[in-house]
């Protein structure tokens, strides 16, 4: 038993020399080492998926072993679900002569960056700013978190808001600026300077916040 | 007995669909019922549709199956099965099949397709049918032999597949055994394939078999070798390889001197055949599209060189082009409209600008100038470097890997920036001068950036002309369109749903091709989610596309070994080429729009004159599959880059000049290639051990070239 573990360096085992002489046979003269232990996997991995399927199918129809028709409709369940295979010829020809009889759509002057609608576009925020009640704290000249406000389309004026429990105050998250789309989504900030100037640059992040980002 | 009058009730509905279909149950019911009874119906159905007139018909009509047809079929079979109660394994069968929402469609389409093998005559004699031939053909005279020799390949391949769909396994391996050694050696590969094809089970699974099944495999022959050939098979008592001629193979008959071997040798190799006379016929426009009219303002220099277009000098640049001896409609090319473009933008103007002042600095190539070249070595890659592309000005080189990412380089020294956040957008002076220069991030400045976001291995990559896409397609399915400016992906296209192989943007912008591995190549615009055209025909994965310099064909090359050229506006197949041994893995237009360059695994460039549809050369030289090719700027030089290691430079010039290009070429088909590639040769140029994956002439005709090293 032992001896047979220990495959000495020359002689493969028997599955990996049949492996070896598989990949021979079709063809295959170079390849990595490692190849031949992945596709000996795939194969007992298939071969077990197969079993399995087939003892389930002839329990189902009540038979007491199983039998070629069960691994026979096994394969094949399976080589329509994962090895799916392109299309047929013919399906390819009819739906590419349905589509090729549309002409070629008109191109609008003057768009900008050439899309499609926003909704097939991966230009959207992954991200949903969560509205925080912050607590009334002692600091009555805290800092001021710039409010953003997504969707519109000017900057407005804004006034300086000063924290107070009534406004909610938005985190300032580190916006993704991955995220920023070519058209729709401008973020507006309070302007800066109307803080109070011994406030920090509301740009930088305070330590408190961080709890808070931790729980959105 | 029901089962014989559901039979005749089918034949005299004239479904013969269906009755194919429950022949074929009723052979695997052969036990239930009884051998007695079903033989002799069995017998006398086979005896009438074989070897007369109507299979033909019939065969015809299996072959234009179309989707609705089959499931029309498939719904009548069941019908039928249940107006006859006493077959009852019958009705077990048709739900199998009717089973599965997308396999309906496919499973009767098949099984119809495949029913197409009828049995017929003895599966022992099939290895007589073929000695005979073989016999008789080496027999002939010499004048005819290379040609007639052309059957031998689609006849054994058929037959073999005959005889493994009847399930006649001992016979198949046996008749393989005995005649695989006699095919031409570049069928080799296809050859190994079909002797893993044991068991009827794994005929459906191969696509590219069905494929070839359902395709007529296109022979090119002579009359007189036609009529030697018809005379002796009709002379035979059993037509076994007339039938299968008459319905597998067809026949293109030209009338004039057959081929020698080597004509012929340097034709085929592709997985149907030749190309038929009528698929190359149609008119292509092959010319450039006119150059537009600038009326930016320039300063003293660039008037000259916008003068150097041909409009005399100390005119005011004119914005009509009447009148301009360079500027007549070349018939050739397409006319302006024909299919919609982009219009052209400030940007693209200045970058046209700064194309013709690069083009007055360009070094003129040939013989005697030969480029110098530059090669970008990926060090530290592992054998995961998939793909490359450089833009036109060469300023910046994207590389596709196997981990899936996608990472771009700046070359020259200006950094790579993306635009600021919309915070800091909104900050800046919008009316300065210099507003595209404030609206980068200084802080995001760096060489490299690396763009995550496929999920499997990134096959192709392509730079937009005006440098703000990149493009890039995977093994996941999808072509991913990601902005250079904030180097963030915009929008993921998805239609392939599997690997797709290959994809390029159009010259212009804002259209795009890709190719995959579901034989189909598609072409898109950027602001559609769903692609434009389907070009589908190709019988195996599409592994390269690319476009024609005035956008409006694109030639696709395929693990078929064929290279068809298909036209934008209408999605036809234009051009179809046959002659590389192996798949092609790299296309090459040159500037002047009027030639194509393919190379293969076989390891040999192919030249085609795609005006005529011929192929006008052939340089033989590398040993290994061919990645890269490109013409220089002016089309003197053709650079070619292979896995061997090397660089080869060839004189484009001569190789197109004297192109005997007349109508008996076009007609039969009878090339003359020179033997010259040794003379074609410019210069051979080995890396140390990297293979070749990129080539790109820069505006000033200096050589770039792009590979991973590999350290075996």
């Amino acid at each position: 038993m032992e001896a047979a573990k220990m495959a000495s360096p020359k002689s493969a085992p028997k599955d990996a020399q049949v492996m070896a002489q598989i990949l021979k046979d079709m063809g295959i003269t170079e390849y990595e080492p490692r190849v031949i232990n992945q596709m000996l996997e795939f194969a007992y991995r298939y071969v077990t998926t197969i079993l399995e399927d087939a003892k389930i199918y002839s329990s189902h129809a009540k038979k007491s072993s199983v039998d070629a028709d069960d691994v026979r409709l096994a394969i094949q369940c399976r080589t329509d679900q994962s090895f799916t295979s392109p299309p047929p010829r013919d399906f390819l020809l009819d739906i590419a002569r349905q589509k090729n009889q549309t002409p070629l759509p008109l191109i609008k002057p003057y768009s900008g960056p050439r899309l499609p609608p926003d909704r097939y576009c991966l230009t959207a925020p992954n991200y949903r700013l969560k509205s925080l009640q912050k607590k009334v704290s002692s600091s009555a000249g805290r800092i001021t978190v710039p409010r953003l406000s997504v969707g519109a389309v000017s900057s407005r004026p804004s006034t300086p808001t000063l924290a107070t429990p009534t406004t909610p105050t938005v985190q300032n998250v580190l916006i993704n600026p991955s995220l920023i789309g070519p058209k729709n989504i401008l973020i507006t900030t309070n302007m800066v300077s109307q803080n109070t100037p011994n406030e920090p640059n509301p740009l930088k992040r305070k330590h408190e916040d961080d709890d808070d980002y931790d729980n959105l | 007995q029901t089962l014989v009058a559901v039979l005749q009730f089918l034949r005299r509905s004239n479904l013969r669909e269906s009755e194919e279909i429950l022949r074929r149950e009723a052979r695997l019911l052969g036990d239930d019922l009884g051998a007695a009874a079903l033989s002799p119906t069995a017998a006398g159905l086979l005896g009438a549709p074989g070897g007369d007139a109507d299979s033909a018909v019939g065969e015809a009509l299996l072959n234009r199956v179309t989707t609705a047809a089959a499931i029309a079929i498939g719904g009548s079979v069941s019908t039928v099965a249940s107006s006859s109660p006493g077959v009852a394994a019958v009705p077990s069968l048709p739900p199998g099949k009717v089973g599965g929402g997308v396999v309906v469609e496919d499973q009767p389409d098949v099984s119809a397709v495949l029913s197409a093998y009828n049995q017929q005559g003895d599966p022992t004699l099939y290895e007589e049918y073929y000695s005979g031939l073989k016999h008789f053909i080496e027999c002939s005279l010499d004048c005819h032999r290379a040609e007639l020799s052309q059957l031998f390949y689609p006849l054994f391949v058929h037959m073999y597949l005959e005889l493994v769909y009847n399930q006649h396994e001992s016979e198949a391996k046996s008749f393989f055994e005995r005649f695989h050694g006699d095919q031409e050696c570049y069928y080799q590969d296809d050859l190994r394939v079909l002797s893993s094809l044991t068991k009827k089970e794994h005929m459906k699974g191969n696509e590219t078999m069905l494929d070839f099944r359902t395709s007529k495999f296109v022979l090119r022959i002579s009359r007189d070798s036609y009529q030697l050939l018809k005379r002796h098979l009709q002379e035979k008592q059993n037509n076994q390889i007339w039938n299968i001629v008459q319905e597998h193979l067809y026949i293109d008959i030209f009338d004039g001197m057959p081929r020698s071997k080597q004509q012929i040798d340097a034709m085929v190799g592709s997985l149907a055949g030749e190309a038929k006379r009528e698929a190359n016929k149609a008119k292509v426009f092959f010319g450039l599209l006119k150059e537009p009219e600038f009326d930016v303002p320039l300063d003293d220099e660039d008037e000259e060189g916008e003068n150097e277009e041909g409009k005399p000098k100390k005119k005011k640049p004119k914005k009509d082009s009447v009148g301009s001896k360079s500027k007549k409609q070349d018939p050739n090319a397409p006319p302006q409209n024909r299919i919609p473009l982009p219009e052209l933008k400030d940007s693209d103007k200045l970058d046209k600008v700064m194309n013709m002042k690069e083009a007055a600095r360009r070094v003129r190539l040939g013989p005697e100038c030969l480029p110098s070249i530059c090669f970008y070595t990926f060090l530290n890659a592992y054998q995961g470097l998939t793909a490359v592309d450089i833009t036109d000005d060469s300023s910046m080189i994207v590389g596709g890997f196997a981990d899936s990412t996608v990472r771009v380089w700046s070359v020259t020294p200006k950094k790579l920036r993306s635009v600021k956040t919309a915070a800091d957008l909104s900050l800046i002076d919008k009316e300065s001068d210099d507003v595209l220069e404030r609206i980068m991030d200084e802080k995001t400045a760096s060489e490299l950036k690396i763009l995550y976001g496929h999920s499997g291995p990134v096959y192709g990559t392509s730079f937009s002309p005006d440098r703000n896409y990149l493009l890039s397609c995977s093994e996941d399915g999808t072509v991913r369109l990601w902005s250079l400016q904030t180097f963030t992906c915009l929008v993921g296209y998805k239609g392939h749903n599997y690997p797709v192989w290959d994809t390029q943007f159009s010259p212009y912008g804002y259209y795009f091709v890709s190719g995959g591995h579901d034989r189909v190549a598609r072409l898109w615009a950027t602001d559609h989610y769903q692609p434009l055209r389907i070009f589908a025909g190709h019988l195996a994965d599409v592994t390269c596309t690319r476009f024609h310099p005035n956008s409006n064909y694109i030639a696709t090359g395929s693990a078929d070994r064929t290279v068809r050229l298909w036209d934008v506006l209408n999605g036809n197949c234009v051009r179809i080429f046959t002659g590389h041994k192996g798949p092609i893995h790299s296309l090459a237009f040159s500037p002047n729009g009027r030639f194509l360059a393919t190379g293969a695994t076989d390891g040999r460039v192919l030249l085609w004159d795609i005006g005529h549809g011929l192929m006008v050369g052939e340089l033989k030289g590398h040993t290994d599959t061919i990645y890269a090719l490109r013409f220089s700027r002016d089309g003197e030089i053709l650079a070619s880059g292979s896995m061997d290691n090397t660089v080869r430079l060839w004189d484009a010039v001569k190789a197109f000049e004297d192109l005997e290009t007349d109508d008996f070429t076009t007609a039969t088909g009878h090339i003359n290639l020179p033997e010259n590639s040794q003379e074609l040769l410019l210069g051979t140029y080995m890396t140390k051990s990297t293979p070749v994956v990129h080539l790109h002439f820069t505006r000033r005709n200096l050589l770039l070239a792009a590979g991973a090293y590999s350290s075996q």
